[in-house]
């Protein structure tokens, strides 16, 4: 039961701060597809990041781990600018370019992966290992029955995101800066004649979805697989993109949404272990996060409400 | 020196095709109602864009209270104290009435000393403070989508008070409202001014400007006509500068020989999805050439009506026979075919598809047939284009690049315009108008008025659905009048006076 909880969290919580980015930029009203690439490409800074520090130290320290954390987020960031270039700044196709921008990463941090790989630490390698991310356990906390169990040997990055998405949830909801991310996504006329910046909104929060994209992208790098490497295109993304639509664009439901998924994940491998499947199965259990997506979509298709200006290029003089 | 608010001197604006501002100079004295009149096109919203900082003219110079400005953003006219109410809205329509009014200029709190955030408890006491003080009554923590027009409106009048603006542009406010509600913003329109704000007002409705303006400043095809003096003016003086042509204000009507029955609607009920009862038992047939009017203030079922005939909703329970023929099994296409036109009342989201050319929007009724598609299923754009040059030429349509313009640039006039032309071309027996002279000026009402005479000569059955009752006493030759969904009287219009129909409206009498 603990490792039921503790799996399927460490799982839930990378998705749903990837989410929330997401929940940014579509509630800005700027389409985001791009959620994969900017993920790996996140956890492609952290790793390499990582890589470098270590081997100039020569060994491994927990601070390092929050550095890459610190890097990731810088990673995304700087990619979404990119795509924001493309989607705001340019008035390209936003579904287009957000797809490019995720084929885009695959292959650029594959190809970075390995070059770097060689011309720095002298390595045939995609990968960039990493170190096993602290856990805690927080006392009395963890004796109480069923919710005990996430206070039970967490990864920090746990309580990070949690840290994080709090924040995020303030300034959505709270400050006059989410007011107006919320509005450009119905109105952005309404928010130009009130005298802000549309696209300068728009463009914030579209590297608000990089940068949270980046920390969930570096959080499964660690929890997942312990390395950097490009089998972290796995779709991760796109399930945060199920995630929010679920959640209707709102936080809270988005959370839950995260939370649905990870247990789906983490039973879909207790089946494949439950019946005595062969390892090679395991692939089976991967498919049953996405098993349980299709089956909400089926029935829960008609509650959902996109931003109404989703995808609508602003124009100043639009009638 | 006078005391002026605004002065626009030579100000020109072209868009591709059309000038649609040729060197207007106009001041606006402080704390005066000052009026735009003009037809469809003639380049007020224009002009109104500019002083608002959207569009940048191409030369001219604006100055404030004697200052010369650039306003190059819409944030620069909150600053200079500009607001406008636009003739479109522009709410965030999943957000509460304060947080729209106050977007932009949120009140503040802190908590701990430290963290900031929006302070929504002094956002709502403040808007319903202003709300009284200026009689403009709302609920600060209802939700745009859930609010009728007029409230919506009184939304942006608020955003405009809430920003201390002390210019307040109105682009055509009164098109969307109904009589009554009309009468209510004109006053609150003067008691502005009487608290010391200046305001400028586009409209076309005569009477209104006659009612509440102090000067009225007339364009014609971009050009400033002549500045006249509200209270030194007839309203048939107005309309003929405006038009540029002697208009008739009243209208003549011939008598015509009623046919057979083309549209029969028996025991016609509407639930909505909430099952809220939207028409109850409505029953009424239209003859060749009658015209049959539904009066009623505005939400009363009327667009319901219109809407299950034409099956855009699908009726509960009773039946509807089109020349003698059921049509309650067909779907849209099949009931348009058999020979109903339609024109709806939101033009913009029904009636038009915004992003396409004129030309595409004309025939979307009938690309599906020769000439326009071949046989083997490809469209003939040539004959696209013929049939728009016709329509366009027949039913002056203005835009700046004749069939080709896209719709969303043309004015708002104008795109009801197109609506009709293409409705009419359809050749129906049944021709229903829900609305079709909102917000056209005199010249164009003038023509669709005379159009509808002659529909009627030519034997067409015609359903009117209009809030305004003038339009309705004017066409009828049988009026209807609903009153929440239910028939309160039908009765021939040459027993019914104006008053008789206004009190049947608001469900004084039942007579049916
Ligand atoms: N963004 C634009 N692009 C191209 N043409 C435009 C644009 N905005 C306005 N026009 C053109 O400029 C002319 C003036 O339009 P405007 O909307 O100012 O008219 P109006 O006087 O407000 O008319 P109405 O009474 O119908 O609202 C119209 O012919 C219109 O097609
Ligand atoms: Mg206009």
């Amino acid at each position: 039961m603990n490792s039921i909880i503790n799996d399927s969290m460490a799982f839930a919580l990378p998705l749903f701060i990837i989410a929330i980015g997401g929940i940014y930029c579509e509630g800005s009203g700027v389409i985001n597809l791009a959620l994969e690439g900017l993920l790996g490409v996140g956890a492609f800074f952290g790793g390499l990041s990582f890589a470098m520090i270590s081997t100039q130290l020569g060994t491994t320290t927990n601070s390092m781990i929050y550095l890459s954390l610190i890097f990731s987020m810088i990673g995304g960031g700087l990619f979404a600018i990119l795509y924001a270039l493309l989607a705001i700044r340019f008035k390209a196709n936003q579904v287009i370019s957000g797809v490019v921008i995720n084929m885009l990463s695959v292959s650029l941090t594959a190809f970075l992966a390995n070059q770097l790989n060689y011309s720095l630490f002298g390595q045939a390698s995609n990968k960039f290992m990493l170190a096993v991310f602290p856990r805690v356990t927080v006392p009395f906390l963890n004796k109480v029955p069923v919710i005990g169990a996430f206070f039970n040997e967490t990864y920090v990055f746990e309580y990070i995101i949690i840290a994080i998405a709090l924040i995020m949830w303030f300034v959505l909801y709270k400050t006059p800066y989410g007011m107006s991310v919320r509005a450009c996504g119905d109105n952005p006329q309404a928010v130009a004649t009130a005298g802000r910046d549309v696209n300068k909104i728009r463009f914030s929060a579209v590297i608000i979805s990089g940068i949270m994209a980046g920390i969930g992208g570096m959080c499964f790098a660690y929890s997942i697989s312990t390395n950097f490497s490009p089998s972290i295109y796995v779709g991760y993304g796109y399930l945060a993109i199920a995630a929010y639509i679920f959640g209707n664009y709102k936080i809270g439901q988005t959370l839950l949404a995260c939370l649905i998924f990870g247990f789906a994940r983490t039973f879909g491998y207790l089946i494949v272990q439950a019946l005595a499947l062969p390892s090679t199965y395991s692939d089976l259990a991967l498919t049953f996060p996405y098993i349980v997506t299709l089956v909400l979509l089926i029935f829960f298709s008609k509650n959902f409400t996109a931003p109404k200006g989703l995808g609508e290029v602003y124009e100043k003089s639009k009638r | 020196m006078e005391d002026y608010f605004v002065q626009l001197k030579h100000i020109t604006k072209t868009f591709p095709g059309i000038v649609a501002n040729d060197d207007v100079s106009i001041d606006i004295k402080k704390g005066e109602i000052y009026a735009l009149l003009g037809e469809n096109g003639a380049g007020k919203s224009t002009l109104m864009s500019i002083l608002f900082g959207l569009y940048e003219p191409d030369g001219g110079q604006i100055f404030i209270k004697g200052k010369e400005v650039s306003i190059t953003s819409p944030l620069k006219a909150n600053k200079l104290n500009i607001g406008m109410v636009h003739q479109h809205f522009k709410l965030v329509s999943d957000q509460t009435i304060a947080e729209n009014i106050i977007l932009g200029a949120e009140p503040m709190k802190k908590k701990w000393g430290f963290i900031k955030s929006i302070d929504i408890d002094r956002a709502n006491k403040e808007v319903a403070e202003l709300s009284k003080r200026y009689n403009l009554e709302v609920n600060p923590t209802d939700i745009i989508k859930d609010i009728p027009v007029s409230t919506r409106q009184r939304v942006e009048i608020l955003k405009m008070l809430y920003r201390n603006a002390e210019l307040l542009i109105f682009d055509e406010p009164t098109a969307v409202l109904a009589p009554q509600e009309i009468n209510s913003l004109l006053e609150i329109i003067k008691s502005l001014r009487d608290n010391g704000k200046t305001i400028i007002l586009i409209t076309h409705k005569l009477d209104e400007i006659k009612q509440v303006a102090d000067r009225c400043a007339i364009l014609c095809k971009g050009k400033l006509i002549d500045i006249l003096d509200v209270k030194k003016a007839s309203t048939q003086q107005m309309a003929n500068l405006m038009v540029g042509r002697e208009i008739e204000l009243e209208e003549v009507r011939e008598e015509v020989k009623k046919g057979k029955v083309v549209l029969e609607v028996e025991n016609l009920s509407y639930k909505d999805k909430d099952k809220v009862s939207k028409i109850s038992d409505v029953s009424f047939k239209i003859y060749e050439g009658e015209v049959l009017s539904i009066a009623g203030v505005s939400g009363n079922g009327q667009v319901e009506i219109a809407d299950a005939i034409c099956n855009m909703i699908r009726a509960t329970s009773g039946t509807i026979k089109l020349n003698g023929k059921s049509i309650d099994h067909m779907n849209i296409r099949e009931r348009a075919e058999a020979g109903i036109a339609y024109i709806p009342e939101d033009r913009q989201n029904v009636g038009l598809i915004l992003d396409f050319p004129l030309y595409e929007n004309l025939i979307l009724k009938e690309y599906f047939r020769e000439p326009y598609c071949s046989k083997h299923g490809i469209l003939n754009f040539n004959e696209f284009k013929k049939q728009s040059n016709e329509l366009i030429e027949n039913f002056d349509i203005r835009s700046g690049k004749g069939c080709e313009t896209t719709v969303r640039s043309m004015s708002g006039g104008n795109q009801q315009k197109a609506i009709v032309a293409r409705e009419i071309a359809l050749n129906s027996s049944l021709i229903i108008f829900v609305q079709p002279t909102r917000g056209l000026d005199v010249g164009a009402i003038d023509n669709i008025h005379n159009k509808i005479n002659e529909l009627r000569k030519q034997g067409k059955a015609i359903l009117l659905i209009s809030l305004e009752l003038d339009e309705i006493m004017a066409l009828s030759d049988t009026i209807l009048v609903l009153y929440s969904g239910k028939v309160q009287t039908i009765e021939d219009a040459k027993n019914l006076s104006k008053n008789q129909v206004g009190e049947y409206m608001m469900g004084v009498h039942n007579n049916a």
